[in-house]
């Protein structure tokens, strides 16, 4: 750090504190969904005192701080788990056979969890590992152990399709080089009251960690599906290696490496399921997905996304009277969000309406190459003059002057920005991903009632989103209805009292809950 | 300039008897040159001065110069493969210009210590000695230090050849020299063979300068805290000093040794059958150039590849196997040549040792002098091996077990009588090349765990 650079307040510290969130990737240092959800929720709960973990890759990945910190978040951490870091001295280990047949053990049972031996429980193999972390099964064993490798080497020959085993060896180095920094860290950890993650992957598994440690309770509230986003481009990307040759590769087959970090993920997805006490879910195809996925049906429970709607409703004054022709998609122009097939189709729209514009707002700076072939295809498609990038944008100044709030998304959990455009009178048009049917078309029959909110279109499909899109635009009655639909929807369904009010009763039950002896 | 490996396998290509014949030849003359032109200059100063040069003048200079060698080796042991091995770092991260420099750097450090020591050693322990003696004697220890520090930078940098031709044309003018200076005793045969070993250095400094490209004069960043291994500066310094120790110690046994130049002694019965003896291992260290740089480093380079570049576990493990197999086969084979060697020697020494005016009590311990020399091949085989390897621990213990063994067997053996002479230094070989193949299958069994695991 050079003394010129601009001075970083320090973060805050305290003693104790009463709910620590753990976060993986998100906030304060990234803006995003998840991260504002995470903000709403300190916010929405003044009385109680927050503490943050935050689990990035490496600091010179991330920028500063994003929030202004609600003076109720009372603690700040910040750990990088692949931050270059110490190494065990270079001599090889000898390690205890009969610690190892554990490792052995929850490998067998993650690989496996439907075929194991009657009585084996999934919390005491767990356990059993991560309470030798810091002797037997130390880091330096993992590293240096000659059970480790012994068990690398028979888990190559019995189950690595490809046949690089240095990539092999790396990835699974790479995977597991975290568990050990992530035991430290809820070793560490301030004494609070309850646990809150909101992801499983390295999050999850530093609280089922801390709960192991501290005996609090763990709640986990899951946005989207861990292994399919982008964290797992965030830690993997880099190190993913693929050796198959072009004609051994089938584009729809994932590389072997791929799905070794997604079954880890799936691993330790389940070490976090095991170990929560309350799941939620934003919607239901999410909550049986985690049921699918090793969680305890009793425990699940599904709580939508709220949204501050006393902050969008004064928005519909705004609005000119004629509905701008204008079609924004707001969200980070990274590949998941296909931003490409939202320039396509806005070719196609502007074909048909030629006054049409088309916005994006949202940070450019995650993927500069993705964002550099969006700008190539969109001066290749000659729309040069008719689409914006806006950068990051407040929403209150933005939506008054969009048409429509379009999602062109491959994946999406419940995403903020459809209600919060339905609450300022903004109908969406949305691809058929995570729970934009729901939004847009209701979930029940009450909800159904309503009216749809926007329209629905298949996954990169630009033409039919073109031809939603004008639908709306060119029909300012069906625009109305929608637009009506929308801001009645989000009243009753999906207010940010809602939420709150069913995330206090999750955090009383979190707060009194009580160790048993079962867990 | 291409490796010596590149050229010998050109050689062996022609699959040919002549081929192979060549290629043997020429790894013999690569790999024992520089010490076999050392013991023969010596050994023909000798000879051609006995007539003009008292014989009491010519064992002083035999002496000086054997002193000599001795030192500036030791000397130089600590600096030689810790500063080779620097230098090979940098090349290896294309980082040439450092090198030349910094190769000025140690010499520099080279002369101004072994100038210092050989100046006080002159000043306080040759009282009955001319000063032309004396200052030839200290220049000799700078230039000779000199000397090894070049050859095994130049070796490093696998330029052999040229340090053959050096070699050669250095002892042709260090005999020339004496031979024109010999009118002047024992001062013109010193005098003169420095001379030479001057030229050698120049010769060699005008090689290293002129293969390097360098912008500063003189650097020392080899001397940085953490720059050298510290376990190659002993290394360095314990081999040396283990080859020499039977020696040594025979040296200052007052009941084997004569004192013969102010505080230079010798031991003329142990002397001459150990110098002889390694003219006798010229077909092991030939057969030990040809396979590891050959074959071995072969395997090895493809068992790294594998490693490296995504090679099956399966591969890997096949290839350590037959890298495993040309160790194997190497050391064989070096074992096989040295056992007909010393058969040859049994049946041709009498008659050699009558046509050198020696006499045949020399015979038994000239037999155990080759023996332990040849043994010292192998070893010097396994430690190149555990080089390659880089297993610089293990070549710690075993320089370091070398010395405690030659020193202390020798000791035991000077108790035990005139009979058991030679046998100390032949068990010290023979225990040393034991234990280093035991670590050797040790390191080998688990040398993927090791190369991945440690890193």
């Amino acid at each position: 750090m050079s003394a010129s650079e601009p001075s970083v307040p320090p973060l805050p510290r305290a003693e104790s504190a009463d709910i620590a969130l753990l976060l993986e990737g998100t906030y304060p240092y990234i803006s995003g969904g998840v991260s504002s959800w995470v903000h709403q929720i300190i916010t929405g709960f003044p009385d109680l005192r927050f503490a943050v973990v935050f689990l990035g890759s490496r600091p010179e990945d991330y920028g500063p701080i994003r929030y202004e910190l609600p003076p109720n978040l009372v603690h700040v951490e910040a750990h990088y788990l692949f931050d270059a870091a110490e190494r065990p001295a270079q001599r090889t280990l000898r390690t205890d056979q009969a610690a190892f047949t554990h490792v052995k053990a929850l490998h067998r049972y993650w690989q496996e969890p439907d075929n194991v031996p009657a009585g084996t429980d999934p919390q005491a193999l767990f356990g059993a590992v991560v309470d030798r972390f810091d002797d037997q099964l130390g880091e330096a064993h993992f590293l240096r152990g000659d059970q480790a490798w012994q068990h690398l080497c028979e888990q190559y020959e019995e189950r690595c399709t490809d046949p690089s085993f240095v990539d092999y060896f790396w990835t699974v180095r790479t995977m597991h080089a975290p568990l050990w920094k992530l035991k430290r860290i809820a070793d560490k950890l301030i004494p609070v009251k309850a646990f809150h993650t909101v992801s499983t992957g390295y999050a999850g598994l530093l609280g089922a960690m801390c709960k192991r440690r501290h005996g609090r309770s763990l709640v986990l509230s899951e946005h989207g599906i861990y292994t399919k986003e982008r964290k797992i481009d965030l830690f993997g990307a880099r190190w993913i290696a693929d050796n198959r040759s072009v004609l051994q590769r089938d584009l729809t087959e994932l590389s072997y490496f791929r799905e070794l970090w997604i079954r880890f993920f799936q691993g330790i997805g389940r070490a976090c399921y095991e170990s929560s006490d309350q799941i939620i879910a934003l919607y239901e195809a999410n909550r049986r997905r985690q049921v699918a996925d090793g969680a305890r049906g009793e425990r699940t429970s599904t709580i939508p996304n709220g949204i501050d709607i006393a902050r969008f409703s004064p928005l519909r004054a705004l609005r000119p009277d004629a509905v701008p022709p204008v079609l924004c998609l707001i969200g980070r122009v990274v590949p998941i969000k296909d931003v490409k097939n939202f320039i396509r189709a806005l070719r196609s729209v502007i074909n048909q309406m030629p006054e049409a514009e088309g916005w994006i707002a949202g940070p450019e700076n995650e993927d500069p190459a993705y964002a550099e072939e969006c700008k190539l295809l969109i001066a290749s498609l000659g729309l040069q003059d008719r689409v914006r990038f806006l950068g990051f944008q407040r929403l209150t100044e933005l939506l008054p002057k969009v048409g429509l709030v379009v999602l062109s998304s491959i994946s999406e959990a419940l995403p903020l920005v459809l209600l919060e455009g339905f609450a300022a009178g903004v109908p969406a048009v949305s691809t058929d991903v995570g729970s934009c049917r729901q939004l847009i078309e209701g979930l029940d029959d009450a909800d159904r009632a309503i009216g749809a909110s926007g329209r629905v279109v298949g996954l990169a499909d630009p033409k039919a989103l073109a031809d939603a899109a004008v639908e709306l635009l060119s029909d300012p009655a069906a625009w109305q209805r929608a637009s009506d639909a929308g801001v009645e929807r989000v009243h009753r369904y999906y207010s940010l009292e809602l939420m709150l009010g069913r995330y206090r009763a999750v955090y009383e039950r979190a707060l009194t809950w009580q160790a048993s002896v079962s867990s | 300039m291409a490796g010596i490996g590149f050229e010998l396998r050109k050689l062996l290509r022609r699959e040919s008897f002549a081929g192979l014949f060549q290629a043997y030849a020429y790894a013999g003359i690569i790999s024992s040159g520089p010490w076999v032109l050392s013991i023969l200059g010596i050994l023909v100063i000798g000879i051609i001065s006995a007539a003009t040069v008292a014989d009491r003048h010519i064992t002083q200079f035999q002496v000086s110069v054997t002193y000599l060698i001795m030192l500036s080796l030791v000397l130089t042991g600590p600096i030689q493969l810790s500063f080779t091995r620097w230098v090979a770092d940098r090349l290896f991260e294309k980082r040439n210009a450092m090198i030349a420099p910094n190769f000025l750097g140690a010499l520099l450090i080279v002369v101004v210590g072994s100038g210092l020591l050989g100046l006080l050693a002159v000043a306080t322990l040759f009282p009955g000695q001319t000063n032309l003696y004396r200052i030839t004697f200290a220049s000799g220890l700078v230039v000779m230090s000199g000397i090894w520090l070049s050859t095994i930078f130049l070796s490093g940098m696998k330029q052999y050849k040229t340090i053959v031709a050096l070699f050669f044309i250095g002892y042709g003018v260090s005999v020339t020299g004496a031979m024109g200076l010999r009118g002047l005793g024992l001062e013109g045969l010193l005098l003169g063979f420095v001379v030479g070993q001057f030229v050698l250095l120049a010769g060699m400094l005008v090689m290293v300068l002129r293969a390097l490209p360098t912008q500063r004069l003189i650097a020392f960043e080899f001397l940085q805290r953490g720059a050298m291994f510290t376990s190659l500066i002993w290394v360095g310094l314990f081999y040396n000093l283990g080859v020499w120790a039977d020696k040594l110690v025979f040296w200052a046994a007052p009941e084997v040794s004569q004192a013969i130049i102010g505080p230079l002694r010798a031991s003329v019965i142990y002397d001459i059958p150990a110098f002889l003896a390694y003219l006798a291992i010229i077909p092991g260290m030939a057969v030990f150039l040809v396979r590891i740089e050959t074959d071995f480093v072969e395997y090895y380079e493809r068992f790294y590849d594998a490693v490296r570049e995504g090679g099956s576990l399966g591969n890997i493990q096949r290839l350590r196997d037959e890298m495993v197999f040309t160790i194997r086969q190497g050391l064989y084979e070096i074992l096989k040549i040295q056992g007909i060697t010393v058969l040859l020697v049994i049946l041709a020494a009498p008659r050699v040792l009558d046509w050198l005016g020696i006499s045949h009590l020399y015979l038994p311990l000239l037999y155990l002098d080759v023996v332990a020399a040849s043994l010292q091949v192998v070893l010097l085989g396994l430690l190149n091996i555990f080089f390659y390897l880089d297993r610089r621990r293990v070549v710690f213990g075993l320089t370091a077990l070398l010395l405690v063994l030659n020193v202390g067997l020798s000791i035991i053996t000077l108790q035990l009588g005139a009979s058991f002479y030679g046998y100390g230094v032949a068990l010290a070989m023979m225990i040393t090349v034991f234990v280093a193949m035991l670590a050797l299958e040790s390191k080998l069994h688990r040398l993927e765990y090791e190369t991945f695991m440690l890193q």
